[in-house]
């Protein structure tokens, strides 16, 4: 402020991380580093300059600011552009700390690894070698303040464990990487668990072939639905529908999906790696819904896309943009299991290769691996094929919807299948 | 900084300062870092990584040697500017830019610039006591523009740059990219739904090289080799492409995003030929790599920044230039896509099957190029689309300079090129049956 900022925010993120990779009998990399980031956004008078990096002299962040100001003359005066109204933080324990997590030996972290590498190994004959087996966890501190006097911290601990068997056959070497995160030990999964998990991924695509071109239904696979539903947090993002890159800009109150289309943002699930309790610029987290039986009601704001676009804030501010807190689809009855039986033809979708161009136009393309369903049975595995709809469709094509939802992340998605999409592959027979 | 609709809306300054300490034993790799420069937190954190080392390496008992240093190359950039560009300069070509992509066409409804101008300056110091410092400029424009007719929509997107200085754009020019941008997003605002199945393909000059990046270079990266986990393992002297395919990785290309005076291990950046006539002739190492192969770095050891390990990385992949004429290319196809750009693509290493999203299509009918087509993917498997290359244009060309490389959660740099390239097969991902 004295360099002359009319107002002015400090982020500071803390953490401590370990990292660690087994392959074979050893630990191959190991990373331990405690990091500090500090971010500032300075306003002045309707112009926005952001810091970021690694000053932390008083020196180093006064000459850091001023370089800032200097460049926030050329901005364009933009009256909305300023730190949010209130300043009122919550009082809320989301249960976002495992002290369980710093008190882990090294040697209990590096086990992990270790397991994982063994249990691959020694969960299926054919898995000849692997990629590595990755053990992170990590202790996060957050710090906000800003100059009409919010002053918060916040601190959540992390732990995520991941394999890739390799299975050769022939020249080809099959590979999947699988794995699970959680905020606590007691909640990850075994290491045992997700080996073998990642070992079936892995053997099931041995002897896959290409399948004819054709249209069908699709079921996605729970990680392969969140990897869906992140396409479609960037069109409810108010960042890109203001710019008019989103397919869903104009269509709030409108019909786009199925009944079975219940999407939420919710910052406030106990214990989910999504949740905070408050968002990057110190607006209180919330639940939002995004889509109520398939009807568009809101697009997810920060502060300033909301002014722009007559709207509140969702609590949706991440450094530098707008981010989901945990994005998901509400889960069905039934079983994956349950679904797969009641699907006459389709595809089980269990991983998807590509990433979206655009969310201007809603088409989604994308390269995809998985398991043929015939007369609910699953049958051969099949590759090297896409599969391609657009957005809108495939909203609206959503006609089950899977029990298996879980919050391991900022999207997630339980398994839901889609009536008709178009697959391409091999010339189909004639 | 960043324009978006008409007025520089946000400028960011970031400046990262640290030190990285890797000690190697064996196949294991200890690391730490530090943001605080001090005598105390550099050997705190030199410490640390020994430790870490021992900790891994049970059974190594001696440190390896490592490769000694060749001659640094003559600078292949400038490497003594020091200061960053005035923003009032980066901010005049953001806004010859916005008036360039929309002074075009009244259905262009959005634009969206950046421009960033980077330095890093970076010391390696290694335990055979060399020492190296280099200075690497980096500067990026890109214009994106949306446009829009009704629900309709279509996006565009061109960015230049590279290791250079923002004088870059006096000759390669805002209004050049911006009009670039602004045409693609027409031409997808037109385009149909693009047809699902396999089709003849030609591959655009240039921005193609994505293909040699997904499809061949990242199975050759030496650490997958070293592992035995790529589809191209133990298969050197093997032929892995049709006779027509010569691939390489050069690091010293200059101002390219993929080149430097050496590596992030300090190791020169050179011409690494992998695949020469159909034959698979090297990897692309780093020093851990080569040295648990017998073999040398090829320079190829590179890091996002002081906070991440080195790894092997592709610097600039591209295929030299064949004889076909794209004309004739075109009119030799009776049904098929001519991908001409694309925004980006993935690859499975172990099987080696692919995807790119094409930016800018169009259907090939009876010779000639009809309609363009919607973004859609592309997918294919690597070593069959390599026996599948049926011409190699005479167009050779390194793409426009804005291609970013992801791998293992890092991101570095990098430049392709390719000619054009006709393949007799490859399975397009539309949405449109009636045409597939």
């Amino acid at each position: 402020m004295a360099a002359g900022a009319s107002d002015a925010e400090a982020r500071i993120v803390v953490a401590r991380r370990f990292s660690a990779q087994a392959r074979g009998e050893r630990i191959t990399k190991l990373d331990v580093s405690d990091g500090r980031s500090l971010s500032m956004r300075l306003f002045l008078g309707g112009r926005k300059a952001t810091l970021t990096g690694t000053h932390w002299s008083d020196e180093e962040i006064r000459s850091g600011v001023t370089s800032a100001l200097e460049q926030a003359r050329y901005i364009g005066v933009d009256a909305i552009a300023g730190l949010p109204d209130s300043c009122a933080l919550p009082d809320l324990d989301l249960d976002l700390y495992d002290t369980a997590v710093e008190k882990r030996t090294d040697e209990a972290r590096l086990e992990d690894a270790r397991c994982l590498e063994r249990s691959i190994r020694a969960s299926d004959p054919r898995i000849d070698n692997s990629n590595g087996s990755n053990y992170q966890d990590a202790c996060v501190t957050m710090a906000l303040a800003n100059s009409r006097g919010l002053l918060g911290s916040y601190r959540g601990t992390q732990l995520a464990i991941s394999t890739s068997p390799v299975a050769s056959e022939g020249a080809y070497k099959r590979t999947a990487h699988y794995g699970n995160a959680s905020r606590f030990l007691s909640r990850l999964d075994a290491p045992e668990r997700v080996a073998r998990e990642a070992v079936r991924r892995t053997v099931v695509f041995c002897g896959a072939t290409k399948p004819p071109t054709q249209s069908t239904a699709i079921l996605f696979d729970r990680e392969v639905a969140a990897a869906v539903l992140d396409d479609l947090f960037a069109a409810c993002n108010a960042a890109n529908v203001a710019v008019g890159n989103s397919w869903l800009a104009d269509r709030i109150g409108e019909r786009i999906g199925s009944e079975l289309l219940d999407i939420v943002d919710d910052g406030t699930i106990p214990g989910a790696l999504g949740s905070s309790p408050f968002d990057a610029e110190g607006v209180p987290s919330q639940r939002t819904t995004v889509f109520e039986r398939g009807v568009l009601r809101s697009f997810l704001f920060d502060t300033y896309y909301a002014r722009r676009l007559g709207a509140r804030s969702t609590g949706n501010a991440s450094g530098g943009g707008v981010g989901p807190n945990t994005f998901f689809l509400a889960p069905g009855k039934r079983t994956p299991e349950e679904l797969i039986a009641a699907t006459t033809r389709g595809i089980l979708v269990l991983e998807t290769i590509g990433f979206a161009t655009e969310h201007a136009s809603g088409l989604y393309s994308r390269g995809a691996r998985g398991i043929a369903i015939r007369d609910g049975e699953l049958a051969e595995s099949i590759e090297e094929f896409t599969i391609a709809a657009p957005f809108p469709e495939i909203l609206a094509g959503i006609d089950a919807v899977a029990n298996d939802l879980i919050f391991d992340g900022s999207m997630a998605s339980p398994s839901f299948r889609v009536a008709e999409m178009q697959v391409s592959g091999s010339p189909s027979a004639p | 900084m960043r324009l978006q609709e008409g007025a520089i809306h946000e400028a960011g300054l970031s400046e990262n300062l640290g030190a990285g300490v890797r000690v190697v034993v064996g196949e294991s790799a200890g690391y730490a870092y530090t943001e605080e420069l001090s005598e105390e937190r550099l050997l705190e954190a030199a410490a640390r990584a020994a430790a870490i080392a021992r900790l891994t390496a049970e059974g190594s008992s001696h440190a390896d040697r490592l490769e000694p240093l060749e001659r640094s190359r003559d600078a292949l950039y400038d490497r003594t500017r020091t200061e960053n560009a005035a923003p009032a300069h980066l901010a005049a070509l953001l806004e010859r830019a916005e008036i360039a992509a929309r002074a075009g066409d009244a259905r262009i409804v959005g634009v969206n610039a950046h421009v960033v101008d980077e330095l890093q300056e970076l010391w390696i110091a290694r335990s055979d006591g060399s020492f190296r410092f280099d200075r690497r400029p980096m500067v990026t424009l890109g214009v994106q523009c949306i446009a829009r007719t009704g629900q309709e929509r279509g996006t565009g997107y061109c960015a230049d740059g590279g290791r250079t200085s923002i004088a870059f754009f006096e000759s390669t020019t805002p209004e050049e990219l911006a009009r670039e941008s602004a045409r693609i997003a027409v031409v997808n605002l037109e385009a149909r739904p693009a047809p699902a199945g396999e089709f003849e393909t030609l591959l655009g000059a240039g921005g193609g090289g994505v293909l040699l990046h997904e499809a061949v270079g990242h199975g050759l990266e030496g650490d997958f080799n070293r592992r035995g986990v790529s589809l191209y393992s133990g298969r050197i002297g093997e032929r892995v492409a049709s006779d027509s395919v010569t691939i390489y990785d050069d690091g010293d290309i200059p101002e390219e995003r993929g080149s430097a005076s050496f590596d992030d291990e300090g190791t020169p950046c050179g011409h690494t030929v992998l695949v020469e006539r159909g034959i698979l002739r090297g990897y692309m190492h780093d020093e851990l790599n080569a040295r648990l192969m017998g073999m040398r770095s090829t320079g190829n050891g590179r890091r996002q920044s002081f906070r991440h390990l080195p790894q092997p990385r592709m610097c600039n992949t591209y295929m030299p230039p064949g004889n076909a004429n794209l004309d004739e290319m075109i009119a030799s196809i009776d049904r098929g896509i001519y991908a001409k750009s694309f925004a980006g693509g993935q690859v499975d290493i172990g099987k080696g099957d692919f995807v790119f999203m094409i930016a800018e299509g169009y259907l090939i009918e009876r010779g000639r190029l009809g309609a363009a087509v919607k973004n859609a993917t592309i997918v294919g498997n690597g070593p069959d689309a390599m026996t599948k290359v049926t011409a190699v244009g005479n167009d050779a060309r390194l793409a426009r300079r804005h291609y970013t490389c992801g791998k293992g959660g890092q991101y570095v740099p990098v430049g392709v090129g390719m000619p054009s390239l006709k393949i007799s097969a490859m399975s397009l991902g539309g949405t449109d049956s009636a045409r597939g």
